[in-house]
């Protein structure tokens, strides 16, 4: 959208960006201590500090009737309780609420800036933040396999008894390969995909649309193509909102079903 | 004719991760369709079915993502 304003549709009809990166990759803003910030970093600050408002804000009075942002609130945080933590890792599920609540919140917040307007870039789709994440899952997870079933967690997978004698190889170097090492790059790479595809298709669809539509007086009717362009992005911007609730209710419902497998680890 | 191989070298991992999706397409779309099955002939499974499901998605949706990720690799080298 915002590239569509800037662009000179008088001139140029199609005015693309150079690279696809110039859609993730914004300039240094400036510098602290040999950190550089750009616009990715302030929205990722942004992101934490909005889910801290927001709990903040949503629970600061346990009142027996919740305002209405406080019920709002509490449902999400309920939802995290009941239906991830304590439906998939059992009572001890609380435990692990904090660190799943705000994974499920930054997260979503990091999608949410996607479709918010004048921001327009989900934080979520620069790699280092979802991997980050997922490497805290990855540890948070090993950890708790390798204290809770010494390394036996190690030597089971490897060599699953459960498992007919002929297939134990198979199995072991399929769960090995997937347990240690395909985990956490899925786990980052599926929250990346999902919102660098969507983040693109959005910027496609209604900058594209603009831009026809912007240019119906230079080329005439055959401009009006943008209207079909810029409606599909509308229902896209509707679509994405599902698809960002629902990547963050899956991230977190994954690292809560990667932490359950590695504590009950017999079955 | 001289070809712009610079060209086809991307197009190329673009064709490879179309038919390195298709697998795990079908496999979600059976994971998904059997688990809606047990879920409609025991809803009080839901739960735990709801969880095995998305464990299935994950096992399986991992093929597409290294495919993903080797899109990247294959343009970019």
């Amino acid at each position: 959208m915002i590239l569509a304003s800037e662009c000179d549709v008088a001139n140029e009809v199609i005015c693309a960006p150079a690279n696809v990166n110039e859609l993730f990759d914004f300039p240094t803003i400036f510098t602290i201590g040999g950190f550089e910030v750009s616009r990715t970093e302030i929205l990722m600050i942004l992101a934490a500090l909005v889910t801290v408002a927001v709990l903040y804000f949503g629970l600061r009075q346990q009142r027996l009737v919740p305002s209405k942002f406080g019920a709002a609130v509490e449902g999400l945080v309920g939802f995290v309780r009941d239906d991830i933590a304590r439906s998939v890792i059992g009572p001890e599920g609380t435990k692990y609420l904090p660190y799943l609540m705000s994974l499920f919140f930054f997260i979503l917040m990091g999608n949410i800036f996607e479709l918010t307007p004048f921001i327009n870039f989900p934080v979520t789709s620069r790699m280092a933040i979802p991997f980050f994440l997922s490497l805290i899952t990855y540890v948070i997870f090993m950890f708790m396999g390798f204290a809770r079933n010494n390394f036996r967690y190690f030597t089971e997978t490897v060599w699953p008894k459960a498992v007919p004698i002929g297939l134990r190889w198979l199995v072991g170097l399929i769960e090995v390969f997937s347990i240690f090492l395909l985990r956490p790059i899925t786990l980052a790479v599926r929250l990346f995909a999902n919102m660098v595809a969507g983040h693109l298709m959005l910027t496609l669809l209604l900058t594209s649309g603009l831009v026809f539509i912007l240019a119906i007086p230079d080329i005439g009717l055959k401009g009006s193509i943008g209207i079909f362009w810029f409606a599909l992005g509308l229902f896209m911007f509707l679509l994405e909102i599902l698809i960002g609730v629902l990547q963050a209710y899956i991230f977190t419902l994954l690292t809560a079903i990667y932490i359950d497998s590695s504590i009950h680890f017999e079955h | 004719m001289e070809g712009n191989i610079e060209a086809l070298t991307g197009a190329l991992s673009l064709v490879g991760y179309g038919l390195g999706a298709v697998g795990p397409g079908i496999g979600i779309g059976i994971v998904a369709g059997n688990a809606i099955t047990a879920m409609a002939r025991q809803p009080e499974m839901q739960g735990t079915i709801r969880t095995t499901m998305f464990l299935g998605i994950a096992l399986t949706e991992a093929l597409a993502l290294i495919g993903f990720v080797l899109f990247f690799i294959a343009s970019a080298g």
